[in-house]
């Protein structure tokens, strides 16, 4: 869908690179780009959008060179939904999507048809023919998706789409993202910096800050990479020869009051009972750690910390 | 809540589209109608059309009606049509004219920088010329469509009174038609390029009327310091009256030929300039 080589993205020639060096290889699914504000998240999608020009490197979108002369073409097989409100205020959802829709290549009457539909689609049914300045932030970033999807590409990308919206909006906008991948097999770049949101739909993950690629990889590869994480909790503190032993089982990460936070060699939880019984301790839990998709994150953008 | 339709039906086909420049002038269309300036703009220049064709009228009873044969010699004075009958024709919409470009193209480029839509435009399959004709050229082609009454109609009419051989000049349209569009490029342009200036719409339209008053007044006291009626070619309002009066050949223009040439030519580069380094992707993007 998407691959990259030493990619590198300066907004002005003497400016410092935006993106530095970036390779990377991304498969059709949904993507989550995650990373703070400032990370190159954007101008990444911009530049995969042929609206900035590489400064050094190379990549294909869709199978077309990035700055390649069909490039204008391509962007008629991709969606963009910016993270900014670019909303044509005094025009209604419909004339807007209708106009996005002609703007990609739909005749007059089919972009008129297919607003209607996409507008339908996310769920602004009833309220299309009244200007966007009276939307809520919800109707307004569903009205930006529709734009991105009127004229049904084959590739879209989603620039922190959940911006502003309250927890039920958000889940309401990442059910779309989950639909329009499953229904309309449409690959997905989402971009946020909530990682909540993209461990909730993405099936692929590339974390990037200060403009490099921090970690990439498979959520599943990452949730199995997770599923090693286990906190173990022993009847009686473990004396120092125990502690030592449990080298054996994993890299300790953390020890507080009988408590061993531990990345396990094995994905097998099981081992540490095991364990447990050869080192006459008595292991009373193991709690799994799947929750912890943060700390991947921060130990991603801060490697030196603990 | 909500109600989410099943799915989306099958893509439509993306190759039957129009070019994108005439999207891009149709939506500027629908939006100059969404504004409501038209009723007063539509009445001020109907009633100069018909002021117009009614003089014509009139000229026609002095000439063929008997009860009117005392004033004939009066009225082949005055209702002459000659060069300077023909250039007259478009200038009292001029001033009206200028004030209309302004309100509308003031917003053309403003509007999208306000709303940040441009960086969304070249998301899709629009280039930055692609865009900046269709600035271009609808802000041109609204004065022009709104002259060409004024210089068909009387026109027309006058041949059907009066027939190919009175007093009707039978060619004009060819000589006007040419001056209305160098004198609409010409309000076009530098009404996108002040417009590109500006971050709000309202803003646009005082960049608009600041310029073609800055440059009138400007050019008026080059004028009477230097005493070279050529600094004249600075002020936009005039170089747009004096295209008319050079095409159709009035004995005393407001301007030479040169100084119009040159004036019109560096004006229309240079706003044209202007918008496309403030409408580029690279602007857009940041």
């Amino acid at each position: 869908m998407i691959a990259f080589e030493n990619l590198e993205v300066r907004y002005a020639a003497t400016a410092a690179p935006a993106l530095k060096s970036l390779t990377l290889s991304l498969e059709s699914g949904i993507v989550g780009l995650l990373g703070p504000n400032g990370s190159g998240k954007s101008t990444l999608l911009k530049t995969l959008l042929g609206l900035l020009t590489p400064f050094r490197g190379s990549g294909t979108v869709l199978g077309v060179a990035l700055g390649a002369p069909e490039s204008a073409k391509l962007r008629a097989r991709i969606g963009y939904m910016p993270e900014y409100d670019a909303l044509i205020e005094d025009a209604s959802a419909y004339e807007q999507v209708a106009f996005w829709g002609e703007l990609s290549g739909l005749a007059p009457e089919a972009a008129r048809d297919r607003a209607h539909e996409v507008l339908y689609f996310v769920g602004l049914d009833e309220a299309r023919y009244r200007p966007v300045s009276g939307y809520s932030t919800g109707m307004r970033q569903r009205v930006k998706l529709a734009q991105a999807l009127v004229h049904s590409p084959e590739l879209i990308f989603l620039d922190e789409p959940t911006n502003g919206l309250d927890p039920d909006g958000r889940r309401r906008m990442l059910d779309l993202v989950l639909r329009v991948h499953a229904e309309l097999s449409t690959g997905v770049i989402l971009a946020s910096h909530l990682l909540g949101d993209v461990e909730r739909v993405a099936d692929q993950l590339v974390i990037l800050d200060q403009g490099q690629i921090k970690a990439a990889g498979s959520m599943a590869g990452l949730r199995k990479a997770l599923a090693k994480r286990v906190e173990l909790r022993f009847l009686d503190p473990l004396d120092a020869a125990q502690e030592a032993a449990l080298a054996d089982l994993g890299t300790v990460l953390e020890a507080r009051n009988g408590l061993y936070d531990l990345e396990l060699t094995e994905a097998d939880p099981a081992g540490a009972f095991r364990w447990a019984q050869g080192q006459g301790a008595t292991l009373v839990q193991v709690t799994p750690r799947h929750d912890r998709l943060d700390e991947v994150l921060l130990r991603a953008l801060h490697p030196g910390e603990a | 809540m909500p109600i989410y339709a099943p799915t989306l039906p099958p893509a439509p086909d993306l190759s039957l589209g129009q070019p994108p420049p005439l999207v891009l002038m149709r939506f500027d269309f629908a939006r100059l109608l969404r504004q409501k300036i038209g009723r007063f703009f539509g009445f001020a220049f109907l009633m100069m059309l018909l002021w117009k064709v009614a003089r014509i009228y009139v000229d026609h009873l002095l000439h063929t009606n008997q009860a009117f044969k005392p004033m004939q010699d009066f009225a082949k004075t005055i209702l002459t049509q000659g060069a300077d009958f023909q250039a007259d024709l478009l200038n009292p919409a001029n001033y009206l004219l200028w004030f209309l470009v302004a309100l509308v193209g003031g917003g053309l480029v403003a509007r999208d920088t306000l709303y940040r839509v441009r960086p969304l435009m070249y998301a899709h399959p629009v280039a930055p010329k692609d865009y900046l004709l269709a600035k271009l050229g609808f802000a041109s082609l609204l004065p022009f469509v709104i002259l060409l009454p004024f210089a068909l109609l009387p026109w027309a009419m006058s041949l059907l009174l009066a027939g190919t051989q009175g007093p009707v000049w039978v060619t004009a349209p060819l000589r006007l038609l040419p001056a209305m569009a160098i004198s609409s490029a010409l309000m076009g342009s530098l009404a996108v390029g002040a417009s590109s200036l500006a971050a709000t719409p309202r803003a646009g339209i005082g960049w608009v009327l600041g310029l073609v008053l800055g440059l009138g007044t400007l050019a008026s006291m080059l004028h009477g310091l230097t005493g070279l009626q050529s600094a004249q070619a600075l002020n936009p309002i005039v170089l747009a009256e004096t295209w008319p009066q050079l095409l159709v050949g009035v004995q005393r223009p407001l301007l030479a030929w040169l100084p119009t040439i040159l004036g019109t030519a560096i004006h229309i580069g240079l706003w044209t300039f202007v918008a496309a380094r403030r409408t580029r992707p690279s602007e857009a993007v940041m």
